[in-house]
């Protein structure tokens, strides 16, 4: 055992994850002959694709270790970071592994960004994923569904698979197979986070973006499985938190570490959710499309980026600390992410008024020194452990 | 000890030294200070170091590692694989501060690499602090090069620096030109008292700003290795006379004493919660 194979398992998870050049999506097509299709954050149903015979790739910038050369040309200063190093990773040839990448709506940069990308690479598949924020199935669903069937057929005139029923109902179950498994991590942490630090869940959730799902869910069992049994892995006195706003640009790992060596558990976060997008299972009862469809409009997580009804900002968040026993919430949002920041007063306003203690900074993904953050981190968590009454 | 008594270790990893307390805390009364201990690095791995105070200071109080409910980390200590918390340095030097003077509601924690502020209330609790920036003049560090130059040990410096009679100026912006300063001096023959004496008071200087801008008032109590040295406490006092700048010989390990008594408050918080909480076995 044991930790040696969580040594290992770890290192090949974090290999992934500083692997610019895509290397695992290159062998995949190699093995297979199959179209590998990128994806931006937040959210887009990799179903569809799966079912099509494609592999669905995560590309969620170019992180810490990529050189920006050639990105900063693209956009201004006050634009986060996120679109200039995915720029970057598609003009200095990393990409190229890819037949077609995906701009599910986020915000303005992204859609920007899809512009941009159709201009500079015109024989790529390039599709910005418009999402219904009308939840009413005959309105937003209708138009999704639409939006579904169009990324299916123009994939499919690329030389992937016409989607078929069955085939989408098997995606469906795989899938619902593989947010079980990330659920069940999750719940894991939620009950004892010395078990799974979030650096490490971390780690796999960015090796799902790559891997296949067929691999990807045995890793997650297998993680499971070798953290319960490490006994090294013993609680420490932190304090609990609810970690938000990082749900497009990611932080840095060194980032993540700096929150939990400065005395923070994260219990909760929304790193990487295109894994948590649907909550539970998708709900199965009429066409493979239209339950797809259904668990988008009525089983999508609240988000910056998701229509909220008047007034409801931060209820969710104010509803997850209680469900994850957090006693403090760190807003650790990209620094320009018109979403998170906009939200933000919002949520404080609902949070405040709960009486749940709260700091917040701001990163970007290359960002290298953690030092302000880990006294702001520190100093936040001590003060949860000695004064908070929550 | 009283069977009561629950046992917490503050362990301070600072940049130069590495400083141990335990202290004993009653159900009820107050806290009582067992013993401290203190190593310096001197280019050793700061976790081996700590490791070994942590067992002289538990062999010097005659304890067992599992006989105590936490052991609480601060400085550079959160990377101690057998701590049960940690606790940041501002968190620890007001606490331990207050411990030493509780008539205090200031303390000045000059350490080897920064020097903070801190205003807490009567329970110790931080309401604001302000800490010096990135460059290293005014920290021990900085005084340990300049010793290197004059060729005096550090334990020198304060009573060299009470005999100067005509201190000469030098800078209090930056470490490097403050050096040049002082290898200019030695050329000029100025001598060494007064040129620690100089020295003292641009480190002064800066302490004084520190303190006026985070609101100081009345008693405050410097902390931290640089506490040991009367020529620079001297020289603060002469230059903030408004302030009542305090020394406790236990000064140096206000940042221990701090952290093993919130462990001990966090160990009886999380007694009453029925949380888990390892020790430091």
């Amino acid at each position: 055992m044991s930790s040696s194979e969580l040594d290992r398992l770890l290192a090949d998870a974090e290999h992934l994850y500083r692997d610019l050049t895509f290397q695992s999506v290159r062998d995949w097509k190699r093995r297979t002959g199959g179209l590998a299709i990128g994806y931006m954050p937040v959210y887009v149903p990799r179903e569809i694709l799966h079912a099509q015979g494609c592999l669905p790739v995560g590309v969620l910038g170019g992180g810490e270790d990529l050189e920006i050369i050639r990105g900063d040309a693209f956009y201004q200063s006050y634009i986060c970071h996120i679109p200039r190093s995915t720029i970057e990773l598609g003009l200095n040839g990393a990409l190229d592994c890819l037949d077609g990448m995906l701009f599910p709506a986020t915000c303005d940069v992204i859609r920007n960004l899809s512009g941009m990308w159709r201009m500079q690479f015109p024989d790529k598949f390039v599709h910005y994923l418009d999402v219904p924020q009308d939840f009413d199935p005959q309105v937003g669903g209708t138009f999704y569904e639409h939006e579904l069937q169009s990324i299916a057929a123009a994939l499919a005139a690329r030389g992937a698979k016409p989607l078929r029923d069955d085939a989408l109902a098997a995606s469906i179950a795989v899938f619902d197979t593989h947010r079980d498994a990330v659920e069940a991590l999750y719940t894991l942490r939620r009950e004892q986070p010395w078990k799974v630090p979030t650096h490490e869940l971390y780690l796999l959730l960015r090796a799902g973006m790559l891997l296949p799902v067929e691999e990807h869910v045995p890793l997650l069992r297998r993680y499971r499985e070798l953290v319960l049994a490490d006994a090294a892995r013993r609680p420490m006195d932190q304090a609990r938190v609810l970690l938000t706003g990082s749900f497009c640009e990611q932080p840095p790992l060194g980032m993540i570490k700096t929150l939990e060596r400065a005395g923070c558990y994260i219990v909760d976060d929304d790193f990487v959710p295109v894994h948590r997008w649907i909550r539970g299972r998708v709900a199965r009862g009429g066409a493979p499309m239209r339950d797809l469809v259904g668990a988008f409009l009525e089983s999508g997580v609240p988000s910056a980026i998701r229509y909220a009804e008047h007034g409801g900002k931060g209820d969710d968040v104010v509803a997850r600390v209680r469900e994850c026993g957090a006693e403090g919430v760190v807003f650790c949002a990209p620094s320009f992410c018109d979403p998170a920041l906009l939200d933000q007063p919002m949520v404080v306003r609902a949070i405040e008024r709960a009486g749940i203690p709260w700091t917040a900074f701001k990163y970007s993904e290359n960002t290298g020194q953690f030092q302000v953050i880990r006294e702001q981190a520190g100093t936040f968590a001590d003060s949860i452990k000695l004064w908070s009454t929550v | 000890m009283s069977a009561n008594d629950l046992l917490s270790c503050g362990i301070d990893v600072g940049t130069s030294a590495v400083k141990v307390a335990v202290v004993a805390c009653p159900e009820d009364g107050p806290e009582r200070l067992l013993t401290t201990y203190a190593e310096r690095l001197r280019r050793r791995d700061p976790l081996e170091v700590a490791e070994a105070c942590y067992d002289a200071v538990l062999a010097q109080a005659g304890l067992r590692r599992d006989q105590l409910s936490y052991v609480a980390t601060t400085g550079e200590g959160e990377v101690v694989g057998f701590r049960t918390g940690h606790f940041y340095g501002m968190t620890t030097h007001a606490r331990g501060g207050l411990f030493l003077d509780p008539e205090v509601r200031a303390v000045l924690d000059i350490g080897a690499l920064h020097t903070r502020a801190v205003l807490m209330d009567e329970r110790a609790k931080v309401l604001s602090y302000r800490m010096t920036s990135q460059c290293a003049s005014g920290s021990g560090q900085f005084l340990e090069n300049i010793c290197r130059y004059l060729g005096v040990t550090i334990d020198e410096i304060g009573p060299l620096s009470r005999q100067a009679t005509a201190p000469e100026t030098c800078s209090s912006i930056c470490a490097v030109l403050a050096e040049t300063d002082v290898i200019n001096m030695v050329s000029r023959g100025i001598t060494v008292p007064n040129i620690l004496r100089g020295i003292h008071d641009s480190m002064a200087g800066r302490y004084q700003k520190l303190l006026a801008s985070a609101g100081a008032k009345g008693a405050v109590l410097v902390t931290g290795g640089l506490a040991n040295d009367i020529g620079l406490v001297a020289a603060l006092r002469d230059l903030a006379p408004d302030l009542d700048v305090r020394v406790h010989q236990l000064s140096a390990h206000a940042g221990a004493i701090g952290a093993a008594l919130w462990g001990g408050f966090r160990a009886r918080r999380l007694q009453r919660r029925g949380r888990v909480a390892r020790g430091g076995s």
